[in-house]
């Protein structure tokens, strides 16, 4: 896996590129803004960018804006975005083209090297990795969706692991109950959520969505 | 007339002649710097008095806000005009001028009318009481306007009679001419009709913002700071110690490494969060104010630092926050970077800015770019409006300067 990191403070862009590299991954590059991101980008073709949100100029959200613009230059990038803080508005301007391939945790969780280690395998793969408190956040804050509260407290639980980007296994281990139990729970959220079963890769996509998108 | 309407006539009677007993006494101040401003605009031709007009132009806008102060509790109340320039370049000021003017109107014409007002109650009150003293004096020498010589009761009585005119004049006259002194002041104080006064609201209003603005940028920067500094810092430890754990088992000396690594950012999360929170406001401003304060920065020193402190007055407290901050950053970047053997320290108020002034006697070249706390310190000075300059060749010496509005 070749890996491009973007990470403005020097000592958090050195630590993780001696983390990775000890975990005998490619850390094609390492850049202190966006341009020499986006250089790095074009010149390596990765396959997963490691962003941070705050960089210069203004230390806002320059991470979301070369996130997006790299996803555009090079399609299937993956991007896993690391943030100090939770931010709703970056969160949704991520995930506005669709959640494939995109991760967005808080910088605290890379020092859980296996959980981020998984996060940023499954991201790579084209899976989706949101912090759970970007996802309890964006449940707290979104209005009330009809369909969302006629789901009971346990296919909230089910729907929220899916949004981290948690398979069923994963799920039906965090949850300590069978496959089956957490197969049961996500059809029950589809029906609840009106998805016909036509399409069922694009279901779990879009159940995830609608919990969190505005 | 009723009996109401002769107890409101006493009691408007009454006040005008407070009024006017207040207005002579701004007018007697008037006449005095009349004279004092007389003798400098004479000497001023020779050179001599241009030394007292900063002086003297500060001394009409005493007396006149004396003047407002006065009018605004017998009336609506007059604003005054913004503040003096300092120096010469006060005598520019139109509202100067007009006070000038009123200077001169109130220190004659206003002065006469004190005087005269005040003898009406004077001549009543002797005309009045003539009758039962008439026998002491001579005959001849009967107060103010009587004309006849004064031999008998009935002549003295009709001396009292004198003094009930006195007395009606004092009535019906008294709030008029207390009104009448204090018209000019009233024209010449406030300031002019129309635009003035909404430039000087606008004025205020875009203070009041720039102050607010100044605050949410010490919060953006205390944010940015805590952010961007300690925050990262605890990461790259949690980062680096995880990449430990990992590590322990395959290749235990590479964890030590990691290990260590992680313990030097710890340290520097600890060093960032010591600079925000002193930057936020060192709690021994309060104690022992600026001079205080600094003192025991310049004892803590690594190097042996000179301390120069002159301070008339306190500014407001984020200045002195500031100013705490910009020398405890300078003089640790002495002891850390600079190899001076000796610091010096100067502090001073000048036109309302507060000059700051560090220099050391190190070896130099301290660059504003290569990370120093020099950024820091001039991202705080920029919130408050102030500059800095910093000199500092190869080979030294280096000098840090800055100023800081500090209001008046």
């Amino acid at each position: 896996m070749r890996i491009v990191i973007a990470e403005d403070d020097p000592l958090l862009r050195e630590g993780l590129a001696l983390l990775l590299r000890a975990e005998s991954l490619d850390v094609v590059a390492t850049a202190e803004d966006p341009a020499a991101f986006l250089a790095a980008v074009d010149e390596h073709k990765p396959d997963v960018a490691i962003v941070d949100v705050r960089m210069p100029p203004t230390h806002t959200d320059e991470g979301i804006v070369a996130a997006v613009e790299a996803r555009r230059r090079l399609p299937g990038l993956a991007v896993l975005v690391l943030s100090a803080y939770v931010e709703q508005a970056f969160a949704t301007d991520l995930l506005a083209g669709g959640a494939a391939g995109l991760g967005y945790l808080l910088k605290e969780r890379v020092g859980r090297v296996e959980e981020f280690l998984e996060a940023l395998h499954r991201v790579a793969g084209g899976g989706t990795a949101i912090d759970p408190e970007v996802v309890g956040l964006l449940l707290a804050r979104n209005r009330p969706d009809d369909a969302l509260a006629r789901l009971s407290p346990r296919e909230h639980d089910v729907l929220a692991l899916m949004a981290e980007g948690l398979g069923n296994t994963a799920i039906a281990e965090k949850l300590v109950v069978t496959e089956g139990a957490v197969h049961k729970h996500i059809r029950s959220i589809f029906a609840k959520l009106d998805l016909a079963p036509d399409d069922r890769a694009d279901r779990r996509v879009i159940a995830v969505l609608r919990y969190l998108r505005k | 007339m009723t009996l109401d309407g002769l107890r409101r006539r006493t009691h408007a009677a009454v006040d005008a002649l407070e009024r006017l007993v207040g207005g002579l006494g701004t007018a007697v101040l008037a006449l005095a710097l009349l004279f004092w401003l007389f003798i400098v605009a004479v000497t001023s031709l020779a050179g001599v008095g241009l030394v007292f007009a900063p002086t003297a132009v500060r001394a009409v806008r005493a007396v006149a806000d004396r003047e407002r102060a006065r009018l605004s509790r017998w009336g609506p109340e007059i604003v005054g005009p913004e503040p003096l320039a300092p120096g010469l370049r006060a005598w520019s000021d139109p509202a100067v001028w007009r006070e000038v003017a009123w200077l001169v109107e109130h220190a004659t014409l206003g002065f006469v009318i004190s005087i005269f007002s005040l003898t009406i109650p004077l001549s009543a009150v002797q005309d009045l009481t003539y009758p039962f003293w008439w026998w002491l004096v001579p005959a001849n020498s009967a107060p103010g306007l009587v004309f006849w010589s004064v031999h008998t009761q009935l002549d003295a009585l009709a001396v009292g009679l004198y003094g009930v005119a006195w007395l009606a004049v004092g009535f019906f006259a008294g709030p008029w001419l207390a009104r009448a002194q204090a018209w000019p002041g009233r024209r010449l104080l406030a300031p002019p009709p129309g635009t003035d006064l909404s430039l000087r609201i606008v004025e205020l209003t875009a203070t009041r913002a720039a102050a607010l603005d100044a605050h949410a940028a010490e919060l953006r920067r205390i944010e940015r700071s805590l952010h961007d500094g300690a925050q990262n810092r605890l990461v790259a430890v949690s980062v680096l110690l995880g990449a430990a754990r990992r590590a322990v088992a395959r290749d235990p000396a590479m964890a030590a490494d990691v290990l260590e690594r992680a313990q030097a950012a710890a340290e520097q999360a600890l060093a960032e969060l010591r600079t925000v929170v002193r930057g936020i406001l060192p709690p021994v401003l309060d104690g022992r104010g600026l001079d205080g304060a600094l003192a025991g920065l310049a004892a803590d020193c690594g190097v042996p630092c000179r301390l120069d402190v002159e301070l008339p007055r306190r500014c407001a407290v984020s200045v002195e926050a500031t100013a705490y901050f910009v020398v405890a950053e300078a003089l640790t970047n002495i002891t850390k970077h600079s190899g001076a053997t000796a610091a010096g320290v100067t502090v001073r108020i000048e036109d309302q800015q507060l000059k700051i002034s560090i220099e050391d006697n190190g070896r130099g070249g301290a660059d504003e770019d290569a990370g120093s706390g020099i950024t820091g310190i001039r991202r705080r000075v920029e919130a408050y409006d102030g500059s800095l300059t910093l000199t500092s060749p190869a080979g030294g010496p280096t000098t840090l300067r800055v100023e800081l509005p500090c209001g008046s």
